[in-house]
């Protein structure tokens, strides 16, 4: 069995049998590979990855949510978190699949007697697409085109997540600027998405200033990465064994400079947001998450971080080059929107001096990699995973290939997935106005999670 | 001293782009929204056995936009781009069956209504860009809406996803007439990458009728704005249209 | 001379009517309900003959003193309020004729005796009759709320306590009356005698007066326990139409005849009158709009209404001690205009709401039962009318009235000193916001008591004249006072002009910006004026200009009707469905306002945990159930007040008298009776 990518930091894969879950554990993703199923589970507090067969007691508990793959299409799924509701005056209020304020095909059961939300059931799997499905019998290279599309503001990570699980199934060298590329690529993405978020949360404050400046500083970043790596949401500049784009030094200085007055405007912002009343008013206090909660419903990224739960797989599951540049870990005891926000304000802060540590030091003026001479072969019960951290949080793919190199098996754990049981929790007891701040600060996506 | 949002608004200036009434730039138009251009010499063949979703179409020569996901992996097959940094024009057409309605002209007041049938979020996202300072959908009279009855078109997102055609017939039965239906990106229009997973998603046209289309994957929001001004009539003419 | 002689002989002809009909009311409803519309029939003529003409008429029943005798007069204030009265007994009793169906026949006698006691009242002459029909008024209501549907506990309580505190604004009136006979010395003081009566007592008077009728309005803060909403809930629909339209104003009709009788005007009376007014209207928009029952809600509307009533009123009072004269006329005529557009649209809702409610078999507003599919048109049109003119929109009468009313005060910087000024000006901004609250209410009651309850496939049967005549007659009524609002507010000028002075009509109603006089009604010039005549008349034109233009755009002519294309409503994508648990219900439509008024409501949000279920994912995840409750504080207040009066008087009777209680109420009883056979014999 592979499941150590990357040849650095054994120390954080842990594989062997658990019985349960003990405290501090999340169970983070349960698939079937080679005949046998497993178990992924994320130890917050030794910060290790445990790959473990799945243990019965876990068994059909956790099946249909992070199995995902055997859902079709057609079929909406619905996650309910908690039991009955029931009362005088307690009537169902359906929200979507057509709506305003979720942008995309997704529905919501809000359960209220006026006002209160007293409890809120997701209806996911309008967006399945199938791309587990539809890579099978794939070259790794096509099946990159699927994946990317599975999330299109999340292609880098999802891109790089593939790739470098299947680079590790072949046993592939890549070159080390490649991999540098890489991370910029995600960095750059990591900055859109909570610009995004952000500046969602002040549209829904009505706050016009802030969300178009918001709005605008994103648009930069989005035509820095259409500059750099020729398209807007980084779609196909991974490929199998290196990148397709190359950085030079110039661009990197112009690349640099571009991401310092970024990182300056939003500073700026930041400065004005936090001494806005009305903006702070309806961020604070408003749909808390508490730490138990957080961590027993699996939620991932800087929702499950603004619980107080401190994991981040750059951190946790370093890939190269995150052994060597620092990224700080950002996460916020509160558990309500403001502190689910700081912590993607605080990411975006991070990832811009990231950002400029990776361009300054990114190694040799090498060739871009490319495919020649992967190794096909290796045993088909062989899987590999990976763990990435997508702007939405942790990110699993496990993959398997065929005798001829193709894919025959590919599991991807969205974060969104996870994140949807977290933000019904959290919504609990809140007014309807209040959804919107709950459904952004999330960062949830229906395309992520249904796939 | 007091932070004032107005004052700081009103420091950052204009951002807004010329078009429709300048030409786009280049930083507009994105590298991987020029179409492939077959070269004198290209192999139809390799090229049709290569691409993904089967734009190259070898028995007619030519090259269907819909389907074209702009991977670029036709490349090695003899299909050349345009350089970097030229300006070549937009991609948006009318449909073969395109109702009457396209071409009226509704003046400043043209409400549309977006609806994702099951896509990857990119082509959400460019179509919500159009508001930002940047493109400004506003300036030129049109404005989103969240409710079909209110609104004169429809923008489709997505590959068609079973669970959602019904409700998009339903959205487009509840739209007054006159009422136009855009699809916006490769899968809106033909299923794009994801028709290699059988039955999951189909094009939009096969559910309700579509009069104008944009290609791309995701087209940028300039193209879409192209879409919506080509769509009421106010597309300028241009002499770099393929 | 013949004025005099049609005027009574239609008197005495009103009152052979109703007499006969309650006698007939135990051989056949519906003849005792013809007679009840024959008599309300001769009894709006005689009104309408009386305003216009001026005249006046004296019965003598019989001779009290050698100086007084009991007297029954018709003179121009009180056929007013009879016009009022006999436009509303007259619909109730023809809707009567087919909603009374289900009813003992002893219904049709009770209603009919209390429209004679009401009858009674408003053409009395002198105190004793007014107390005389004030008390058979309170008995006679009485027994009709208990032949009231619902549980037999909660009907009996209810009808309890409406007679409690109908005794007890009997007292209150007692002693006003008492005041004002020391005075005057002779009990002749209402009606035609107008002089104004100086009294030491003045003050004394005006507030056991106010309370007195107060409480048989409702007034907050003596609403004491709700007794007004619990006990027009609790009759059947015809006789809380009464109840709720004509026996408040018999409360409105003495108190402006008291502060009519009475001279020498303090203002702190003013202010008090604008404050309870100003209170009362406020809680009773608040109360009525987060009410779920479908009578209830109309009867925390009446609170509202009468408590503006009453701040006009106070405003009257006012202004008069500033020697006002134009303002102090623009508010007596404000507060008979509200009168007479808040009897008729309440008449009106009740009557809706209670063939809505018997068709559903639920007083429930948020209830899923359907009703039958058929006669749902009449219901809808009036009560379309009926609410708006509620929540008072133009040109309807609810709006005329309300306008006047705050038009009124907005002129409170006319107010000679300061403190008036400041409380006409927050009587203004509460009586404003009580207006805009109750529009809550009112589209409630309409939107889910009447608009929503599904049709069911049952097709019903026809509702016949009576219903449908009914209700048609009461949106008539409603559109044509609001449209000829210069007409009502000629007759309230003849009404009032006898206390006046003079006719303010002339003042008030004139033309303007090229309307032609007299469509405009004027709240003093140069303040503020509006033609409620020409609204309508815009609006139909405006109405008539779309409908054609439409008509051309889609080049066809009208008559062929418009291209017209049928779908589905847009419920965000998914499909209609006929589950009535995805859809908003009345009680969630008024969350909002018991969450945002949580100080006052003490609303109370609970979740008992009522059981926990092994699922998958989450571990026991727990089943709740939610309740939202909301308090009157008032309420509170007065159930404590009653544990401790309740404890107190056991207390002492228990030392006091000890023995039979029974045995002691008899010899009150007969002492009582001994005493005034006493004063007969010895003071003729």
């Amino acid at each position: 069995m592979r499941g150590e990518p990357g040849g650095s930091g054994t120390a954080r894969i842990e594989r062997r049998n658990i019985e349960g879950l003990s405290e501090n554990m999340q169970l983070s993703s349960v698939f079937q590979a080679g005949g046998f199923a497993y178990a992924l589970v994320s130890d917050t507090q030794a910060n290790k990855t445990i790959l473990s067969e799945l243990p019965p007691t876990l068994g059909e508990e956790f099946g249909t949510l992070l199995r995902g793959s055997d859902a079709k299409a057609g079929i909406s799924l619905e996650l309910e978190a908690g039991g009955k509701v029931e009362g005088y005056g307690v009537f169902e209020f359906p929200y979507g699949p057509v709506s305003w304020g979720v942008p995309e095909a997704g529905g919501f059961r809000l359960l209220t007697y006026g006002e209160r939300v007293l409890k809120v059931i997701p209806q996911v799997n309008f967006k399945k697409r199938g791309v587990e499905q539809g890579v099978l019998g794939c070259e790794p290279e096509d099946a990159l085109l699927l994946i990317e599309r599975s999330a299109g503001n999340f292609s880098a990570s999802y891109s790089t997540c593939f790739v470098t699980a299947v680079e590790d199934l072949l046993g592939l060298e890549v070159p080390s600027k490649a991999k540098w590329i890489r991370a910029v690529a995600i960095e750059l993405e990591r900055i859109h998405n909570h610009l995004y978020v952000f500046g969602r949360l002040a549209e829904a404050a009505s706050q016009n200033v802030a969300a178009a400046q918001t709005q605008a500083l994103r648009e930069r970043v989005l035509r820095l990465n259409s500059k750099h790596f020729g398209h807007r949401y980084l779609f196909g500049f991974n490929s199998l064994g290196g990148v397709r784009r190359d950085l030079r030094k110039e661009e990197r200085g112009n690349l640099t400079n571009d991401v310092r007055l970024i990182a300056r405007e939003f500073s700026g912002l930041v400065e004005y947001f936090l001494s806005s009343r009305i903006f702070l008013d309806r961020l604070q206090a408003t749909a808390r998450l508490p730490r138990g909660d957080a961590l027993v419903l699996g939620a991932v990224g800087p929702s499950a971080r603004g619980s107080g739960i401190q994991w981040d797989d750059r951190l946790t599951y370093p890939l190269e080059p995150y052994e060597d540049i620092y990224v700080n870990l950002e996460t916020e005891p509160g558990g309500d929107t403001m502190a689910r926000t700081m912590v993607r304000v605080r990411e975006i802060e991070s990832s811009t001096i990231a950002l400029r540590e990776l361009l300054d030091r990114m190694p040799g003026d090498g060739t871009e990699g490319n495919t020649e001479g992967h190794g096909v072969g290796g045993r088909t019960e062989d899987f590999a995973f990976c763990r990435i951290e997508s702007p939405s949080g942790d990110l699993i793919q496990v993959a398997q290939l065929d005798s001829q190199g193709r894919v025959s098996n590919l599991h991807i754990r969205p974060a969104s997935l996870v994140n949807w049981l977290p933000f019904a929790k959290s919504l609990e007891g809140n007014v309807f106005t209040d959804f919107q701040f709950a459904f952004e600060s999330f960062g949830l996506s229906f395309a992520d999670s249904d796939r | 001293m007091p932070k004032s949002w107005v004052v700081r608004g009103l420091k950052k200036g204009v951002l807004t782009t010329g078009y429709p009434d300048a030409k786009p730039t280049s930083e507009e138009l994105p590298d991987r929204s020029q179409p492939p251009v077959p070269a004198p010499n290209a192999d139809w063949t390799a090229g049709e056995k290569r691409c993904p979703t089967g734009a190259i179409r070898a028995g007619e020569e030519r090259i269907d936009l819909g389907s074209c996901i702009y991977c670029r992996l036709c490349s090695s097959a003899g299909f050349a781009f345009e350089e970097e940094g030229r300006v070549t024009a937009l991609q948006a057409s009318l449909t073969a069956g395109h109702g009457k309605a396209t071409g009226q002209i509704f003046g400043m007041s043209f409400h549309v209504m977006m609806i994702d049938v099951g896509s990857c979020n990119a082509c959400n996202l460019e179509v919500l860009n159009l508001s930002n300072p940047y493109y400004d959908l506003s300036r030129l009279g049109i404005s989103f809406t969240n409710s079909p009855k209110h609104a004169d078109a429809l923008i489709v997102v997505g590959a068609l996803n079973p669970a959602m055609t019904d409700i998009l017939k339903r959205t487009y039965e509840s739209m007054p007439e006159p009422k136009l239906v855009i699809s916006v990106g490769a899968c809106a229009i033909s299923g794009g990458i994801f028709r290699r997973a059988e039955g999951f998603v189909s094009p939009v046209g096969d559910a309700i009728p579509v009069d104008v289309t944009v290609p791309g994957c995701p087209p940028s929001p300039l193209q879409i704005l192209e879409g919506l001004l080509l769509a009421t009539g106010r597309m300028k003419k241009d002499d770099d249209r393929p | 001379m013949t004025q005099a002689y049609l005027i009574s002989g239609l008197l005495w002809g009103t009152m052979a009517a109703f007499v006969a009909g309650s006698a007939f009311g135990f051989f056949s409803k519906k003849a005792a309900y013809l007679l009840g519309i024959a008599g309300s029939a001769l009894g709006a003529v005689l009104s309408l003959v009386t305003l216009t003409s001026g005249g006046t008429a004296v019965v003598d029943l019989w001779q009290v003193t050698s100086s007084s005798s009991a007297q029954l007069q018709v003179s121009q204030f009180n056929s007013f309020f009879l016009l009022i009265s006999s436009l509303v007994w007259l619909g109730t009793c023809l809707y009567s004729a087919r909603y009374d169906d289900d009813y003992p026949k002893s219904l049709s006698t009770l209603l009919l005796l209390t429209i004679l006691s009401m009858l009674f009242v408003l053409v009395s002459g002198d105190a004793i009759t007014f107390l005389l029909g004030w008390e058979s008024m309170t008995i006679a209501s009485f027994f009709m709320i208990l032949q009231g549907k619902g549980e037999r506990e909660g009907v009996r309580n209810a009808a309890y306590l409406f007679l409690a505190f109908g005794e007890g604004s009997s007292v209150f009136i007692m002693l006003a009356f008492s005041g004002l006979f020391s005075a005057a010395g002779s009990f002749d003081f209402m009606g035609p005698n107008m002089a104004r009566i100086i009294s030491p007592l003045g003050s004394w008077v005006f507030v056991t007066a106010l309370v007195g009728f107060g409480l048989k309005m409702g007034l907050a803060p003596f609403h004491m326990s709700e007794w007004l909403p619990i006990a027009h809930s609790s009759a059947p629909s015809n006789a809380s139409a009464l109840l709720s339209a004509t026996l408040t104003l018999m409360g409105v009709y003495g108190i402006i005849d008291v502060v009519w009788h009475l001279g020498g005007y303090q203002l702190w009376w003013g202010w008090l009158a604008l404050a309870i007014g100003g209170i009362s209207a406020l809680l009773g928009a608040l109360f009525s709009s987060v009410s779920e029952h479908s009578k209830g809600l109309p009867a925390y509307s009446t609170i509202e209404n009468n408590g503006m009533i009453v701040v006009a009123i106070g405003a009257y009072i006012v202004a008069s001690c500033y020697n006002l004269a134009p303002l102090a006329d623009f508010a007596l005529i404000a507060a008979l205009f509200h009168a007479f557009s808040h009897s008729i649209s309440k008449a009106s809702l009740f009557l809706t709401n209670g063939w809505v409610s018997k068709l559903r078999g639920s007083f429930d507003l948020s209830s899923a039962n359907p009703i039958p599919a058929e006669g749902r048109r009449s219901l809808g049109f009036t009560g379309i009318f009926t609410v708006l003119s509620l929540a008072a929109v133009p040109p309807l009468a609810g709006f005329v009235s309300e306008w006047m009313i705050l038009e009124t005060l907005f002129q409170s910087y006319r107010f000679g000193d300061l403190t008036s000024q400041i409380v006409g000006t927050l009587v203004g901004a509460v009586v404003a916001l009580a207006a805009g609250i109750i529009v809550v209410a009112m589209t409630k009651v309409y939107g889910f008591g009447i608009l929503w309850p599904r049709r069911s496939a049952v097709k019903g049967e026809k509702e016949g004249l009576s219903i449908e005549g009914s209700l048609a007659y009461f949106a008539a009524l409603i559109i044509a006072i609001g449209v000829a609002a210069p007409a009502i507010f000629l007759l309230a000028s003849d009404a009032a002009s006898q206390t006046l002075g003079t006719n303010p009509f002339g003042t008030f109603v004139t033309g303007l910006l090229g309307v032609p006089a007299p469509f405009v009604i004027l709240s003093g010039s140069p303040f503020g004026g509006f033609s409620p005549t020409f609204t309508a008349l815009a609006f139909l034109i405006i109405l008539a200009v779309v409908l054609i233009s439409a008509g051309a755009v889609h080049a066809r002519p009208l008559r062929f009707g418009l291209r017209v294309r049928r779908t589905q409503g847009w419920f965000a994508g998914s499909a209609r469905t006929n589950d009535t648990t995805a859809v908003y219900n009345s009680f969630g439509y008024s969350t909002p306002i018991r969450i945002m008024f949580r100080f006052l409501f003490r609303t109370k949000e609970s979740a008992v945990q009522v059981g926990s279920v092994q699922r998958t994912f989450i571990r026991s995840p727990e089943e709740y159930v939610v309740d939202l409750e909301v308090l009157d504080v008032f309420k509170k207040f007065y159930d404590v007040l009653a544990k401790w009066t309740l404890g107190l008087s056991a207390y002492t009777s228990r030392k006091v008298m000890p023995g039979k209680l029974g045995l002691y109420v008899i010899y009150i009883m007969a002492a009582l009776i001994f005493v005034l056979i006493y004063i007969l014999l010895t003071v003729s």
